[in-house]
């Protein structure tokens, strides 16, 4: 496949570099000469692969405003797509942001972008059935120790320093967007989909290392623990009580198991 | 290369579909009208799960389906995605279309997709490879798949056939069928400078197994291929040589982009419905 992958090679060449280099191996004519023929492909690449990402990126979208066409030009430019499904070039958004010198200075564009691509592939995750709270009323009290709650496994926690999510938010719900504001302390936000809908939500600071504790399989024990390092043993119990209804409410825990 | 794939199995005739578009979802499932069958982007539904294999399973309990994939690069000299090609596998395993079609162009190289449906030379050494490439993913599917002509806004110097004796060339050797897309064979007549009667004319028609209607618009030079407009007059006129030609050959209409109400996507449905009646008529 010499002749044909040569072929190939030079001709993605030409499509993904910022000028449009002559190729001896087009032919023009009278309708129009081969370098306004590449231009068609040439054009059509950064259009495409940018409105992939417009579309899986709606919130930073709204947040970057009129920068927001040069930042996806610089992806594109950057980070070829290499999966069958042009969503996915996407992937590596969030990080780009976050390390390019051009955007590292305003992080909340990174953290948006983290927030959209976690909805975004929540959204066709695979679907999990969820734990109803009958089905834990058969534990025997005295094997809670040693039971392991099981979040949905698509389930994400991302930590960010400003407001995005109270952003995203209002742009869902098509109303006044507040102004991007950094955090006095960060947060986490939790992202999953108990059903077809995408939640997300702040993560309160006792909530936290639990539902992390949660998330890395850690025993009933462990999380109850986790509560009393900050609460005392007394206050434990009842704390514990209360998130794993508010756990099981929300349709964030997917099963169990006694290990 | 020996086929598997047996050449006798028979594909239905469907009548007259669209392409399966979000914006129709709950239209098409309240009132299917005049809407025979869909055809579905394959790539939309090779996801985990959600929202879109919820829709998908209400889709396929109403209406006959076809897979229609715009990631095989059946002309990439990569090697062919095998990973993929067992998700579509999967996909077809539950969606049990009525048949499986991809586009007779390659889409990216040494692993970079170009997301593009990116056209061929016509050579001999290309038809080898994709005939060899069709071969081998129609036994991997375990069935016969169709290729669509794409179309087109560059020609390589070392192209030796006409891109219609190449897709027939290629259809003839792989043992595969064809999509023809009447809006693709207009556009690329007139940006290549061919005439568009001759490329119906070099087709085999008993491997003509679907057609495609589409809009486009009038770039400077170029006509390009924007799914964004209403079928054009001159591709009517188009279909309706197809149809003399071709017979019953099932038909949709595909929007990608300035998606209109089902309405007008029905109407226009109607029209070549109307057309094709009138030439059967006539033959009758």
């Amino acid at each position: 496949m010499n002749g044909l992958g040569t072929l190939q090679k030079q001709l993605a060449e030409a499509l993904r570099s910022e000028s449009l280099p002559p190729l001896p191996l087009l032919r023009g004519d009278g309708v129009a000469d081969a370098t306004s023929r590449l231009a068609v492909y040439h054009h059509g690449y950064r259009i495409r692969l940018a409105g992939a990402l417009r579309t899986e990126f709606p919130g930073l979208a709204l947040l970057a405003d009129r920068p927001f066409e040069g930042l996806l030009h610089e992806y594109v430019a950057a980070h070829p797509s290499t999966h069958f499904n042009i969503r996915w070039h996407g992937e590596g958004l969030a990080a780009f942001l976050a390390g390019d010198p051009a955007w590292r200075d305003r992080p909340a564009l990174a953290e948006m972008a983290q927030l959209d691509w976690a909805i975004s592939t929540a959204f066709d995750a695979a679907d999990h059935a969820i734990l109803r709270a009958e089905e834990l009323a058969h534990v025997s009290p005295d094997t809670w120790a040693t039971l392991r709650l099981h979040p949905l496994p698509h389930a994400r926690l991302l930590r960010v320093t400003h407001n995005v999510d109270a952003f995203r938010r209002a742009a869902d719900r098509g109303g006044a967007r507040p102004r991007v504001r950094q955090l006095r302390q960060p947060r986490h936000l939790l992202v999953w989909r108990p059903s077809l809908e995408v939640h997300y939500r702040a993560v309160t600071r006792s909530e936290l290392p639990v539902l992390q504790a949660a998330l890395d399989g850690a025993t009933f024990a462990t999380l109850c623990e986790r509560l009393a390092e900050r609460h005392g043993a007394r206050s434990a119990l009842p704390r514990m009580a209360e998130l794993l209804g508010q756990w099981l409410g929300e349709g964030l825990v997917g099963s169990f198991d006694m290990s | 290369m020996e086929n598997i794939v047996p050449v006798s199995r028979a594909l239905p005739y469907l009548g007259f579909g669209l392409g399966l578009r979000v914006d129709h979802y709950e239209a098409l499932l309240e009132e299917p009208g005049n809407v025979e069958w869909l055809e579905i982007v394959s790539e939309n539904y090779l996801v985990p799960g959600g929202r879109p294999l919820r829709w998908l399973e209400r889709f396929r309990e109403r209406f006959p389906l076809v897979m229609h994939g715009v990631s095989l690069s059946i002309g990439g000299t990569d090697p062919l995605d095998l990973a993929y090609l067992d998700q579509l596998a999967a996909l077809a395993r539950h969606v049990q279309p009525a048949w499986i079609s991809d586009h007779l162009c390659w889409t990216g190289v040494d692993g970079v997709n170009l997301h593009d449906l990116m056209p061929l030379p016509y050579t001999e050494e290309a038809l080898g490879h994709v005939a060899d490439r069709v071969r081998r993913v129609q036994d991997r599917l375990g069935q016969r798949i169709l290729l669509e002509n794409v179309s087109s806004y560059i020609s390589f110097a070392q192209s030796q056939l006409t891109e219609w004796e190449f897709l027939a060339a290629v259809a003839e050797r792989a043992d595969c069928l064809i999509l023809l897309d009447i809006n693709n064979v207009h556009v690329s007549a007139h940006n290549h400078g061919f005439s568009a009667l001759d490329y119906l004319d070099g087709l085999p028609a008993s491997r003509v197994q679907q057609f495609h209607l589409a809009g486009h618009e009038q770039g400077n030079a170029l006509l390009i291929d924007t799914h964004d407009a209403p079928v054009a007059d001159a591709v009517w006129r188009l279909y309706v040589e197809a149809v003399r030609r071709f017979g019953h050959v099932s038909t949709m209409i595909e929007r990608d982009d300035h998606i209109p109400p089902l309405d007008s996507l029905r109407a226009e449905l109607d029209h070549a419905r109307a057309l094709a009646n009138a030439l059967w008529k006539q033959a009758a």
